[in-house]
Parts: C-alpha cells; sequence; structure tokens
C-alpha cells in the first residue's frame, strides 16, 4: 500500500499511542507497586499482584458488578429515549426540528457542574418536586431520588444524551419513509413496520449508541460522585477516592486495569450480539 | 391448484384530491373489468402517480369513491385494501433478502410457514429469480432482478389489484422491453387487475387493454390502445399517443373549433397522393431519421405544415419539392376541445 492512507492515520495514531496507550502501560505498571511506605504514592522497583487481587475480595466484586450493571442500565435506557427522540424528531418537519435540536443541545452549552448542582437541588429531599408531591398529598415522605442508583442514572443521562440522539437522529434520517409505506402497502400494521422495518435498519445507529452509553455508563464518575449512592458506587469514583483521598496509587492503578478490562468485556459481548442479531434479521424464520 | 390472485373489477367514481386550493385530480371517474390491465399515461406532473396513490389507500380523496368488486374502499387503509403495489424505485427492504422481502406480505399475515414458503417459491420461480439469487439481499441483484423481486412481493399474497408505478424507468431499453413482456404474462398467468402508471406511450400500447390519458388532473380519455390512437378525443391525447397533425384549416372541414386528425403515416408521398381526396405540393424543410423510419416536416403550398411518415430508402432531402395526399378515411374529426379550452 502507499504511504498516503498511513500519513492520513498518523495524527490519531500519534494522539492515540503518546497520551492513551503510553500512560495506560504507565498505570499497568503502577498497579504492580507496592503500596507507599511513609512517603511518595508508592515504592518504586517493587512488584506484587497484592493490588489486583483484593479486587477478586467481595467488596471488590461488587463494585466490579455495580459499574457494568450502572453502564448496561445507563446504556439501555438512554439507548431507548435517544431512540423514541430520534424518531419522534423525523416525524417533524426541517424547521421544527431545527428548534427541538437546539433544545436537545442546550445543556451541552452549561457547565457539567451547573448541571448537576441543579439536578442535586431539583430532585432532592426538599427540592421543588418532593415539596410538589408532599403539597399535593401524593405522599407523605419525600422520594429519595438522589445518594441512590436512581439519581446517578439520571445525572449521567443527561450528560449523554444529546451525543446519541444526534447519532441516532442520524441514523432513522437514512431510512427511506417509502420502505415504512410499502411495508404497509403489504400489509402490515403500524407495530410491524416498527419491528420489522423501523428497528432493524436502525440497528447499527442503535449498537452505536448503545455503545457509547456502556463505555460512558461504566466509566461514569461526576454523575455517581454528585447524585449516587455513597455506600454502591462506581469504578471511577473509587478510583478517584483511592488515589485523590487515600493517596493509595497502586489500588487507583489497579482498579482503573479491571474498570478497562470490564469495558473491554462488555464490548465485546455487544459485537457478539450484533453479529448475531444481524444474521437472524437477514435470513431468520421470523 | 390455488389461484395465483383474486380477480375483481376496479370502479372509481367522482375522486377529487389536492392540497388547500390546488387541485391535483379533478372528477376522475372509471371502470375497469376484472383481469384487464390498464396504463395511466400522462406528461409528469399531471396526477397520475396521485391517482394511483389514492387507489393503493396511501393518500386519502376528499370527495369520490373507490369500488373493488363489490367492496367499498374508499375509506379502508393501505393495509387492508389488499393491494400489491410496486413502486418506481421498488422500495425493497435493504436488510431482507430477496426472498424475506417475497415473503413479507405473508409473515403480517400470519400465514403458516409450510404454506409461505410453498407459495414464495412459486412466486419466485414464476418472476424467474433463481434460489441462489432470491438469497441475496437487494443491493446484490441488478436492476431487471431486483424489479421482479418488487412485482413477486406484491403479488405473493395474492392481492385483489396490482399498482404498478413506472415500474421500467430505472430499466435500460433492452431490459424494458423484456420485463415488459414478462410483465403481461404474469399479468395474464395471475389474472390480476392491474393499474400501471408511465409516460411512455409506447410502452402503455404495448402493453395494455386499456389506456387512460390524463392532463392536469383530469381523465381526458380512457380505452384500448387502438381506440386512443386512431379516435383521440381531444388534440392533447392525439398528440400523446404519437407523431399527429392536427389540422385547423385549409382542408375542407376543419376549423379552429373542429380540429382535423392524420396520423403522419397515412399521409401519401409521390404517386400514390392523387389516391386522396386532398392533394396539394410542398418542401420539405426538414427530416428525422428514427431508425426503421423517418419523419419528414413538409412546407405545404397551400395550406399548413405536416409531418409525413417514410421509410429512410425513400430519400427525402430538406428543400425537395413533393406531392402529398390525404384520404378520406385517414381523416379523424377530433370531437373535443382540451379541458383548458385551447384548440390548435
Amino acid at each position: 500500500m502507499k504511504p498516503g492512507p498511513y500519513l492520513l492515520a498518523s495524527p490519531a495514531a500519534g494522539l492515540l499511542l503518546g497520551l492513551l496507550i503510553c500512560p495506560l502501560l504507565l498505570v499497568f505498571r503502577v498497579s504492580l507497586y507496592q503500596p507507599a511506605n511513609g512517603h511518595g504514592f508508592f515504592t518504586p522497583g517493587t512488584w506484587t499482584l497484592a493490588n489486583h487481587s483484593s479486587l477478586l475480595e467481595n467488596h471488590g466484586i461488587r463494585m466490579v458488578v455495580y459499574t457494568m450493571a450502572f453502564g448496561a442500565t445507563v446504556a439501555t435506557v438512554n439507548g431507548a429515549i435517544s431512540f423514541v427522540l430520534a424518531l419522534f424528531l423525523r416525524s417533524l418537519n426541517s424547521s421544527l426540528q431545527n428548534v427541538v435540536f437546539a433544545g436537545i443541545t442546550l445543556p451541552k452549552f452549561a457547565s457539567v457542574l451547573v448541571i448537576l448542582f441543579g439536578l442535586q437541588q431539583l430532585l432532592g429531599d426538599t427540592g421543588p418536586i418532593n415539596r410538589l408531591l408532599l403539597a399535593s398529598g401524593i405522599i407523605t415522605e419525600p422520594l429519595s431520588m438522589i445518594r441512590c442508583f436512581f439519581g446517578a442514572l439520571i445525572g449521567e443521562i443527561f450528560l449523554i444524551l444529546p451525543y446519541t440522539a444526534i447519532l441516532l437522529f442520524a441514523q432513522v434520517m437514512e431510512i427511506d419513509p417509502l420502505l415504512e409505506t410499502s411495508a404497509r402497502g403489504l400489509g402490515a400494521s403500524r407495530w410491524q413496520v416498527f419491528r420489522r422495518i423501523t428497528l432493524p435498519l436502525s440497528l447499527p445507529g442503535l449498537v452505536i449508541a448503545f455503545q457509547l452509553g456502556l463505555v460512558w455508563g461504566m466509566g461514569a464518575f461526576l454523575g455517581p460522585l454528585f447524585l449516587g449512592g455513597p455506600e454502591n458506587t462506581t469504578l471511577s469514583v473509587e478510583i478517584q477516592r483511592q488515589a485523590f483521598e487515600y493517596s493509595r496509587w497502586p489500588r487507583a492503578a489497579a482498579l482503573s486495569v479491571q474498570l478497562i478490562f470490564a469495558i473491554g468485556m462488555g464490548l465485546s459481548i455487544i459485537a457478539f450480539a450484533k453479529s448475531k442479531m444481524t444474521r437472524r434479521l437477514v435470513r431468520g424464520g421470523q | 391448484m390455488i389461484p395465483l390472485a383474486q380477480t375483481e373489477s376496479l370502479r372509481l367514481a367522482g375522486i377529487n384530491f389536492g392540497y388547500g386550493s390546488g387541485h391535483l385530480l379533478r372528477d376522475v371517474s372509471f371502470e375497469l373489468p376484472a383481469g384487464k390491465l390498464l396504463t395511466l399515461l400522462g406528461p409528469s406532473g399531471c396526477g397520475k402517480t396521485t391517482l394511483l396513490k389514492l387507489i393503493g389507500g396511501y393518500l386519502k380523496s376528499r370527495e369520490g369513491s373507490i369500488h373493488l368488486g363489490g367492496r367499498d374502499v374508499t375509506h379502508i387503509p393501505a393495509e387492508d385494501r389488499g393491494i400489491g403495489m410496486v413502486f418506481q424505485n421498488y422500495a425493497l427492504f435493504p436488510h431482507l433478502s430477496a426472498r424475506r422481502n417475497v415473503s413479507f406480505g405473508l409473515e403480517v399475515r400470519g400465514v403458516a410457514k409450510s404454506e409461505r414458503e410453498q407459495r414464495v417459491e412459486r412466486m419466485l420461480h414464476l418472476v424467474g429469480l433463481s434460489p441462489t439469487e432470491s438469497d441475496r439481499l437487494p443491493a446484490s441483484l441488478s436492476g431487471g432482478q431486483q424489479q421482479r423481486v418488487a412485482l413477486a412481493r406484491a403479488l405473493v399474497f395474492r392481492p385483489d389489484l396490482l399498482l404498478l408505478d413506472e415500474p421500467f424507468a430505472n430499466l435500460d431499453r433492452q431490459l424494458r422491453d423484456l420485463l415488459r413482456d414478462e410483465l403481461r404474462r404474469l399479468q395474464a398467468e395471475t389474472n390480476v387487475t392491474a393499474v400501471m402508471v408511465t409516460h411512455d406511450q409506447e410502452e402503455a400500447m404495448a402493453i395494455s387493454d386499456f389506456v387512460g390519458v390524463i392532463n392536469e388532473g383530469q381523465l381526458l380519455q380512457i380505452g384500448s390502445p387502438q381506440e386512443l390512437y386512431h379516435q383521440p378525443r381531444t388534440p392533447f391525447v392525439a398528440r400523446f399517443m404519437g407523431a399527429a397533425n392536427i389540422l385547423t384549416g385549409s382542408i375542407p372541414g376543419a376549423s379552429r373549433e373542429n380540429p382535423l386528425m392524420v396520423r403522419p403515416e397515412r399521409v401519401l408521398l409521390g404517386e400514390e397522393a392523387r389516391l386522396g381526396c386532398w392533394t396539394s405540393t410542398g418542401t420539405v424543410c426538414s427530416t428525422t431519421f428514427l431508425g426503421s423510419d423517418m419523419l419528414v416536416n413538409i412546407a405545404t403550398t397551400n395550406g399548413p405544415n405536416l409531418v409525413a411518415r417514410i421509410r429512410p430508402s425513400d430519400m427525402l432531402l430538406p428543400g425537395m419539392v413533393v406531392r402529398l395526399g390525404i384520404a378520406s378515411d385517414a381523416i379523424w374529426q377530433i370531437p373535443g376541445c382540451d379541458p383548458q379550452g385551447v384548440c390548435p
């Protein structure tokens, strides 16, 4: 092959190598040091698997499982909301599309912290939602919507949704409306048209949106930190805590390595499921 | 053996359609006997595709009624009408193999798997698609094969009526002629009542039992291809069905109100000219070579310009003076004007 294509790839390759792969290798090395004894962040020149093996204890496993579950939930709920939103956007005329689009991207103009503090106020025990529900007599005790799984989920989806909604909008706009028209003409109900035409043709975008949601959700830091519960937390929050609160860098590094593996595993499962689904859609019985 | 299609007649009465104040279709009425093929012919934007979509149930008309057999389908949505439609770009489902495209209409109707497979295979065989081709995705099929898939998909659920929107528009000439014949064969074999839309009068004449000419939202005339070609009711129909000399004076009986039509192949030249009830001499202005024949434009000394169809071997060149005549049986008096009220 001529050098042209490689030249095109070189900026990205340089970035990845210099700013991602090399630091990752360093992180991996740090995860194999013994903890610091008295001064510094770790004991140089030492080798140990202790930081990793401690992850196999109950607490460590629970955290990994929680992180994966959180990522999968974020990916699923966010993917579903984005898809419905994209389908709604497609049904609008182009000027209305622009208005709704502006609404979707608006939160991205504000600082992430502003949004999360805002959500904290809104969903808190003394926030307007709880006060309204209490005043109207629907509930007698305030609903705990923050400092729990639900709060972290809402916060994280707020941060991801604009990206996945735009991505899925681009995907559903690719679907020729005539295909849906002709499916109806062939006798399909609205649900059958959605199930057999719209959904499968949106699958490539849905998979990417799900992958994005999973990676973001599993690596979630700000949402769980501000709105999540104190006892169950994601690996990212724990990594920050270990590194900056307890100065246990080897432990934080080991957790990071674990997180990368967990995300890799999640992505592999999606890739596998996608190939299965695609085959089923093309040839399968129903 | 199970019949391949239902045979139902189609009846439209007083169909009006338009957006806002604009009328796309005005008072369209016709009846098509069961098992016949009608072609709606007209220039682009005349409303013929709109009419097809109304029949299919993809659009709703404000006035008028549509009957299929004994059934009033005017207010029945597309998915319940039982009408097969072939779209201009086929609208095949890109994620489904050709076979699954064909079986779609049976799947959504809940036809049992064994019967479904049997009917799909039979239909694929009927349109001439091989088993290997049937396993491919539409994108890896040629235009002609895609057309066959679209046709099979529209016919497999035994529709009461088959609609075809410019089905040959995206194909090259040779393939178009081939598929035209095949469509005719298929329609005859399945005995399905069919309505096709085209802007190609040659295609319309070659394939149809009936032709309906539409212009500016109005059905000007409907009848057999021969009837429309030889006895057009308006000057527009006369011209749209093929080259025509429309005479509004000079010849006895011709006037602006009562135009006469003479087809170019009925204009007599040279020796034969004296057989005409009307004769003249003229100068050749221009010639158009069409392969099997030639059109010559002749300026007559005592009348209008006339177009005549000759064999290319007749060697007429611009500037040459010829004798020409028209026999009385070649003259058709056009009974009506075009709705716009403009006569030639």
